[in-house]
């Protein structure tokens, strides 16, 4: 478990990171979000000890940062870079090394890893031979090659190409059921509400919204009705439980109150205009994510 | 934590021992010191394989004629073929030198002629003489000629003092000079001067080399790991300190082994050709200074290498730091001829300069015993300083991202730590 409390950074000019506390659970995926220069990296770099923070504090199960921790930690950094002179197995038994692994473990797991991964035929060649997929992809064994129990990802999905992207997410949960505790850093909201079991959503520096990907729905999107339909359907706006309605031509959708009721609404519209589709829609991610920095909806202005 | 030193040591010596850069210096520098130190020798004292055509100004018209003759019986070429061949040039009435210089030039420009000889008047009074060439840097030539001269202008004399020409002949005596180096305790020890020049060059250049590689080869990979960030992986697997520590350790290993290749070279050399070119006291002392030399400035390069962010920054800085050690190679002559100089004294007390000019000056001639433990201490404590103050830029030079910081920054790092 990693917990962080309070985190603060200055630099010469910005507040980087504001107050950010979270706490990621053992076994549990936990997706960093926040669009570009949010304030993600510079977290990360705090909680692996790279940076030191200003004020807060970071433990990991209770215990502050220690070269036990240390060793327990995996690290995949946001930019990809790896030695492009040298070997591939020997870069990753290098890392496993100074991870405090034995060089004949290390080896051991290090040729699993490349069948795995099928790299096994490149695992003598330089790193620079390689296409840039497969060097994310030595660079991601890189980083558990340690068996680490916390795994930290800084954007581990940028630049990947659809297949690969499916690789790693089944890794994740491999590594989800192992008990580990896996942090991702995304910009991306979708993949963030397809991979996280709890998250933490930071803007300018702040936590915006934070907890289960269950409760973060719960807390912040009212439900929604999408119609489509034929008929005028501008009395839509003023029917009971609808706090904001966009309105298209032959499409609506409602955003309803907390105690709308749902059944009284659908009878409401059926009765005015000529239904093609309806549904009750969850809010999305990123439509939370836009509503809780106060960015109007898309589709408002219109 | 010593294995995580000990990880990053072995990773930094083996992949370095695997990189091109290293394997070229580690061949060529051996080839190098063969061709600056023995090819130039070998050009000097080479034997000609062409007769030499001297042109000669002589007014009093008594000269050209036995300097012929001398010289063709004295200097041969190995076929047998005459080394010299004199060619009097027309003098013009009055004893005028003019046309003569004018028909000399020109034949020196055009190449019939290697140069030539201006002769005074009464030759055996004005023995002033003047030699015109388009190379005047041939030295066994002017030699040849001097000696040829002054047998033909002393015997001359004899003439016209009324001396006999054998008493002349027994009366010219000949010395031959054999260097012999003496030691401080005033022990001879054989050995030339082309062979003091030799060994000094070829210590300065090795630890010069030995420098120069393993400080770029350092500078280099703290960028990479800078600039694709595996530094962030590197720090939060092991604290700066232990990495630094690993980074010189590995260093240092290969610089052994570079030198142990070499002196593997220099003993095979030694056995083959019977060349010994130092005691063993003196390779012991120059050891040490090598080591201390690179401790230090395996130092000043992480410090002065570890803020850098580009390629060209790093070449920049590299080129200053060889100018610093490229200098007690151009002080190797002026060394040699006067090694008791205050000035040389002087600078083996900087410690920029104390490896290589300690380098340079043990070969020459054994600096007193308090000066080499006053260097080798004041060597120490520069290497601890260097050492603490490397580690504190380090720390956070390899984090910073961006511009490179300015210089008074990397001043404060290094203060404050």
């Amino acid at each position: 478990m990693l917990t962080v409390t309070d985190l603060r950074k200055e630099f010469a000019t910005v507040v980087a990171v504001d107050g950010v506390s979270f706490e990621a659970g053992t076994g549990e995926v936990f997706g960093l979000l926040g669009p570009n220069g949010a304030g993600k990296t510079t977290t990360i770099r705090m909680i692996l000890n790279i940076l030191a923070p200003d004020s807060g504090s970071v433990t990991y199960d209770g215990k502050p940062f220690s070269q036990e921790v240390r060793n327990r930690v995996g690290y995949l950094p946001e930019e990809r870079g790896l030695y492009r002179k040298s070997r591939l197995i020997d870069t990753i038994m290098y890392f496993a090394g100074l991870r405090g692994m034995k060089r004949s473990e290390a080896r051991a797991r290090a040729l699993r890893w490349l069948g795995r991964l099928s790299l096994e035929e490149y695992r003598d060649r330089k790193v620079e031979e390689l296409s840039k997929g497969n060097q994310q992809k030595v660079q991601f064994i890189c980083a558990i090659i340690h068996d680490p129990s916390i795994v930290i990802l800084d954007e581990p999905f940028s630049g990947l190409d659809p297949v690969n992207q499916i690789l790693f997410k089944d890794i994740f949960q491999e590594l989800r059921s192992a008990g580990k505790t896996v942090v991702f850093s995304t910009h991306q909201m979708d993949q963030a509400e397809r991979l996280s079991d709890a998250l933490c959503l930071i803007n300018r520096g702040r936590v915006v919204l934070g907890g289960t990907l269950r409760e973060v729905k719960k807390r912040y999107g009212a439900n929604a009705l999408r119609a489509e339909f034929s008929g005028d359907g501008s009395f839509m706006r003023n029917l009971p439980g609808v706090r904001r309605a966009l309105l298209y031509g032959n499409a609506a959708e409602l955003q309803l109150d907390e105690g709308a009721r749902v059944q009284e609404l659908i009878g409401a519209i059926n009765a005015g205009v000529e239904i093609s589709r309806l549904e009750l829609v969850e809010p999305s991610l990123q439509s939370i994510f836009l509503q809780a920095v106060g960015v109007p909806a898309e589709g408002d202005a219109a | 934590m010593m294995s995580k030193v000990f990880s990053v040591a072995r990773w930094e010596y083996v992949e370095k021992l695997r990189s091109k850069a290293f394997l070229i210096g580690l061949f060529l520098t051996p080839l190098l010191m063969i061709g600056m130190g023995v090819v130039p020798t070998l050009l000097i004292t080479q034997a000609d394989t062409r007769t030499k055509v001297i042109g000669l100004v002589d007014p009093s018209g008594l000269v050209a004629a036995p300097l012929a003759e001398t010289m063709q019986n004295r200097y041969r070429l190995d076929n047998g073929a005459p080394n010299y061949i004199i060619r009097p040039l027309a003098v013009g009435p009055e004893e005028s030198t003019d046309s003569a210089t004018v028909e000399g030039d020109r034949l020196s420009a055009s190449g019939e002629i290697d140069g030539y000889c201006i002769l005074g008047a009464t030759p055996e009074a004005d023995t002033s003489v003047e030699y015109r060439s388009k190379s005047v840097g041939d030295f066994q030539l002017l030699e040849h000629l001097r000696q040829g001269l002054r047998s033909v202008l002393s015997d001359r004399k004899g003439v016209i003092l009324g001396l006999d020409t054998a008493v002349i002949r027994a009366l010219n005596v000949s010395v031959q000079m054999k260097q012999v180096k003496l030691t401080r305790s005033g022990e001879k020890e054989d050995s030339g001067f082309l062979q003091v020049f030799f060994s000094a060059y070829v210590f300065l250049f090795m630890l010069f080399l030995l420098i120069v590689t393993s400080g770029q080869l350092l500078v280099r990979s703290i960028l990479e790991e800078k600039s694709n960030r595996i530094v962030e992986v590197l720090v939060s697997s092991c604290s700066a300190t232990e990495l630094m520590a690993g980074k010189v350790l590995g260093l240092s290993a290969l610089g052994f082994t570079q030198i142990g290749f070499w002196s593997l070279i220099g003993a095979a050399a030694t056995l083959a050709f019977g060349v010994t070119l130092v005691t063993p006291a003196v390779a012991a002392l120059l050891v040490i200074y090598f080591v201390l030399g690179y401790l230090f400035y395996a130092a000043v390069f992480i410090g002065a290498g570890s803020p850098l962010t580009t390629e060209q920054e790093a070449q920049q800085v590299t080129s200053y730091l060889v100018m610093l050690l490229v200098l007690p190679i151009a002080l190797a002559f002026p060394a040699m001829q006067n090694p008791d100089a205050t000035w040389l004294k002087v600078l083996s007390f900087i410690p920029f300069l104390t490896p290589t000019m300690m380098a340079l000056r043990i070969p020459i001639q054994m600096p007193s015993p308090w000066e080499i433990l006053a260097t080798i201490l004041l060597m120490v404590a520069s290497i601890c300083l260097a050492m603490i103050a490397a580690g504190r830029i380090f720390r956070i030079a390899i984090l910073s991202t961006g511009k490179s910081p300015k210089l008074a920054e990397i001043v404060r790092w290094a203060k404050e730590g």
